[in-house]
């Protein structure tokens, strides 16, 4: 139902606040609408009420509101409309459902591995490209699959016992002409790499891979 | 049957505007005034009158047509009464019994309503219909936007008006 545009003079009209011209304008008018008159004698009942038993609309003490919502409700209006307030909401709990469920897939994933006394590897791990199978002469270099960024990665290579351990953030780490002159031909070697997060979090392990320089 | 047919409109258009009347009335003497439903039946019949004699041709709406002579007899009143006041006193004005019982299940309507409603309406109505403040010194006094004070009053209006019609 759209609502008449007379309607908007009916407090103004009761409360004698219209101009001469507004005034026998709306009065013309409500002869004519019957909606106006009937919403005019409505609004003037309810302003006579309100004007002979004002007391009905007295605000008990046990009805006040807490003075600090009050503050907050305050100082929120004076700085937001209630459209701007309810933008903020949505926003609110879209920030929320953002938090909840997109932002803990982009984590880093913990060490969701363990090693065991054997060395077996479960879990996340580092996949290690090369050397992985026996070689011919000694490798110059080691190479595995990259995780990801500012991922540092600890390779240890043994034959017995540990025989070198060094760190990078590459993927791809150059044997050293003195670990190299250590490396005999014909003898089985192993090596593994670990990867570890910026705060030294170890993130992912490989599994220690044998290899055998042919003689 | 043509008779029947013209004592049928009277009746219509005596229930149509006498509330109109009687309220535009009022609202220009003062519901206390007594000489209202005088001045009211006295416009009726003389809107009845001129819509015999053809002086009501249709060049406006009827409406408008019962608004001129409502204001007309209005002024008159008003002319006469202020050289009569000069003589003799106001009389005392007395309640209309009827009209008590008529409004007085509404009125209870209404007061229950307003009882009802919540602080932050019962303080907008309180200070601009009671108060008499525009809605610019409400929005004002209770440190809210004047939109929002049109949107409370608008809304404890419609929530009485519900009341009204149960």
């Amino acid at each position: 139902m759209s609502k008449c545009k007379f309607e908007n003079l009916i407090d103004g009209y009761l409360l004698n606040r219209l101009s001469e011209r507004d005034k026998a304008a709306f009065e013309e008018h409500y002869f004519n609408c019957s909606s106006c008159f009937q919403k005019l004698q409505e609004r003037d009942l309810v302003i006579r009420i309100i004007k002979n038993h004002p007391e009905v609309l007295a605000v008990k003490e046990s009805e006040a509101r807490v003075p600090w919502l009050v503050a907050l409700r305050k100082e929120l209006a004076a700085w937001f409309s209630l459209r701007q307030l309810a933008l903020a909401g949505i926003t609110a709990v879209l920030a929320l459902v953002i938090i909840l469920t997109v932002i803990p897939r982009n984590q880093v994933k913990g060490p969701n591995f363990f090693l065991t006394d054997d060395e077996t590897v479960r879990g996340s791990a580092i996949t290690l490209i090369s050397p992985v199978i026996d070689m011919n002469q000694i490798p110059s270099s080691f190479e595995w699959k990259k995780l990801g960024e500012n991922v540092e990665y600890q390779i240890s290579i043994f034959n017995h016992e540990l025989l070198w351990k060094a760190s990078t953030k590459e993927n791809r780490i150059t044997l050293p002409p003195e670990i190299k002159a250590k490396m005999t031909p014909g003898e089985k070697y192993s090596w593994q790499a670990k990867a570890f997060a910026p705060d030294g979090t170890l993130i992912a392990v490989s599994s220690r891979v044998q290899f055998k320089i042919a003689n | 049957m043509k008779t029947n047919k013209k004592e049928k409109d009277v009746q219509e258009l005596t229930v149509r505007y006498r509330p109109i009347i009687t309220f535009r009335v009022r609202k220009a003497l003062g519901a206390q005034n007594t000489d209202c439903d005088d001045l009211v039946s006295e416009i009726l019949s003389q809107v009845l009158e001129k819509i015999k004699s053809g002086e009501f041709r249709g060049e406006s709406s009827l409406g408008t047509f019962v608004y001129t002579i409502t204001s007309r007899r209005i002024i008159d009143y008003i002319r006469e009464k202020t050289k009569v006041m000069k003589y003799a006193p106001e009389p005392a004005p007395y309640p209309d019994p009827q009209e008590i019982l008529e409004t007085r299940e509404m009125s209870e309507k209404v007061q229950s309503a307003l009882s009802r409603l919540k602080p932050r309406y019962r303080e907008v109505l309180y200070l601009y219909y009671y108060q008499e403040l525009s809605r610019e010194e409400v929005a004002q006094r209770q440190n809210i936007s004047v939109r929002k004070v049109s949107e409370l009053v608008n809304y404890a209006l419609k929530l009485i008006r519900k009341e009204m019609k149960i």
